[in-house]
């Protein structure tokens, strides 16, 4: 964040990544929400991005023209505007933008805000890594992949504005650390601790019969990593759920931590509006900071 | 103990991917040596869902994961039939002609035997059409009425997405909804009777 007067501050987020859809349009699409999703869970509204883009020549111009077409359309959609960006010759094609937004910093959501008795509210389902995955290893069509590439392409901007509307303690987006990987930061931040209900987190389509498949991403052990087992305690849960809490998503939804008392209308607003299958997932708690627990189901 | 697919420093899917061709391709066990956690874990519940017994051993730094294929009802009740509940009668059609011999006397042949089968009013549950089977749903009109009429009287054709994207004929598919092996091989392997062409 940088300030540029007292009460405007500059927040600048990147980031790229390799196809996850073979359809090149969607693939521009989903790697321009994936990296306006930083901005929109600081409550930060975009101005600028710049494409940064590998390719290889090979491919031919015109599937490099859909990608930066759909990576236009998104920023468009976004009210922002791209600027320039730059080019490389490379072997495997790779496409993300550095994207820059405006917040009044004290407005900015921080993923330091959660308080013990604040519900966790989470805006898309989980499940890309499994699924693109299974694509890459031809276990489903594109076509099957609907579910989750509609969602990817989904930005989280409405979802931005219910919250601000209704004002929330902390937020942050999903993507490469999962659920249980953003959700760990989030508490370690705000020095609370946090309860999820395995059954109330939505799941995209085929991503439990993929994982039961064996078609879990390599890039889950690393979360498995970074979150230490000590601080997860995890209930009796189906294999292939726990799979999904810990798969590293592209372009997922927000995690907001929510007051009791304005939960139910929020949700009612995400799900009548931008975000059909939002839901309270889980809260945050008193226990020892840091401390996980994953439950099978909703109690309280 | 022999090493039969080395998937040492491959990403997922890779390994399950190897593991799944010499699936297709063997009854005998066989085995997978994978070098870390995600690969063995993955390996061991794909041939586990697929109805084979498996069993890990470490080896050197990895994992050795010997794989005992299910017989055939055992792969039935798995985890992959019943994702596509058994079927009754599956027709599928890998050529673009009925048997070996003259092609135009084929390509004719196949015509009167969809007709034909068309024809009985009792369809097939599945009709799945692969290799040069995918021009009968394309770029010919005549075989694409007859299979469109079995699916009319309740039959699920599904196509071979990438025997569709080999051909260049994706745009032009007639008749059925684009599958793939995966879906294809367990409404096969599911079959209560398949008739093959």
């Amino acid at each position: 964040m940088f300030m540029l007067d007292k009460d405007l501050a500059l927040v600048q987020t990147v980031d790229f990544f390799t196809p996850i859809v073979d359809d090149p349009y969607l693939f521009g699409q989903i790697a321009a929400a994936n990296a306006l999703s930083d901005l929109y869970a600081m409550g930060a509204r975009p101005l600028t991005a710049m494409n940064i883009v590998a390719f290889p020549c090979s491919l031919g111009f015109e599937v490099l023209e859909k990608i930066l077409l759909g990576g236009y359309q998104k920023i468009h959609e976004a009210g922002a505007v791209i600027l320039g960006g730059h080019t490389i010759e490379d072997e495997e094609p790779k496409y993300g933008l550095a994207v820059t937004g405006l917040v009044k910093p004290s407005e900015m959501t921080t993923i330091a805000g959660a308080t013990p008795g604040d519900y966790l509210v989470l805006t898309k389902p989980v499940g890309t890594g499994i699924l693109a995955t299974s694509l890459k290893g031809e276990f489903i069509t594109e076509d099957e992949m609907g579910d989750a590439i509609e969602s990817m392409c989904a930005l989280n901007r409405e979802a931005a504005r219910v919250f601000s509307e209704h004002g929330i303690n902390a937020c942050t987006d999903i993507t490469g650390f999962a659920l249980v990987g953003h959700l760990y930061e989030m508490i370690r931040a705000s020095g609370a601790a946090a309860e999820i209900w395995a059954a109330e987190v939505p799941l995209l389509e085929h991503a439990l019969r993929m994982a039961n498949m064996g078609m879990v991403p390599q890039g889950q052990k690393r979360i498995e990593d970074y979150v230490p087992k000590a601080q997860v305690q995890a209930g009796d849960i189906d294999a292939a759920v726990m799979d999904c809490l810990y798969d590293p998503q592209t372009s997922g939804g927000l995690l907001a931590s929510v007051p009791a008392v304005i939960v139910d209308d929020l949700v009612r607003d995400l799900r009548g509006g931008p975000c059909p299958r939002a839901a309270v997932i889980g809260t945050i708690t008193e226990d020892e900071p840091g401390k996980l627990r994953i439950l099978a189901e909703r109690r309280d | 103990m022999d090493i039969d697919i080395d998937a040492r420093g491959l990403e997922c899917p890779r390994p399950v991917v190897m593991t799944k061709e010499a699936l297709a391709n063997t009854t005998e066990a066989f085995t997978v040596l994978v070098d870390n956690e995600t690969a063995r874990d993955n390996v061991s519940r794909f041939a586990r869902s697929s109805g084979c017994e498996v069993e890990v051993k470490d080896h050197d730094g990895g994992f050795l994961i010997s794989i005992v294929p299910g017989r055939a009802s055992e792969v039935e009740t798995g985890e992959l039939a019943s994702c596509t509940p058994e079927t009754g009668t599956v027709l599928f059609i890998s050529a673009g002609e009925m048997g070996g011999g003259d092609r135009e006397l084929g390509a004719t042949l196949m015509k009167m035997f969809l007709y034909a089968y068309a024809e009985r009013r009792e369809p097939p549950a599945a009709v799945a059409l692969m290799n040069a089977g995918v021009k009968l749903v394309t770029e010919d009109e005549e075989t694409a009425a007859h299979i469109r009429r079995l699916e009319e009287q309740g039959a699920e054709v599904l196509v071979c997405g990438t025997c569709l994207d080999y051909y260049g004929l994706k745009e032009k598919l007639l008749v059925g909804r684009v599958s793939n092996m995966y879906e294809i091989q367990s409404i096969l392997a599911g079959a209560g009777r398949l008739v093959s062409l």
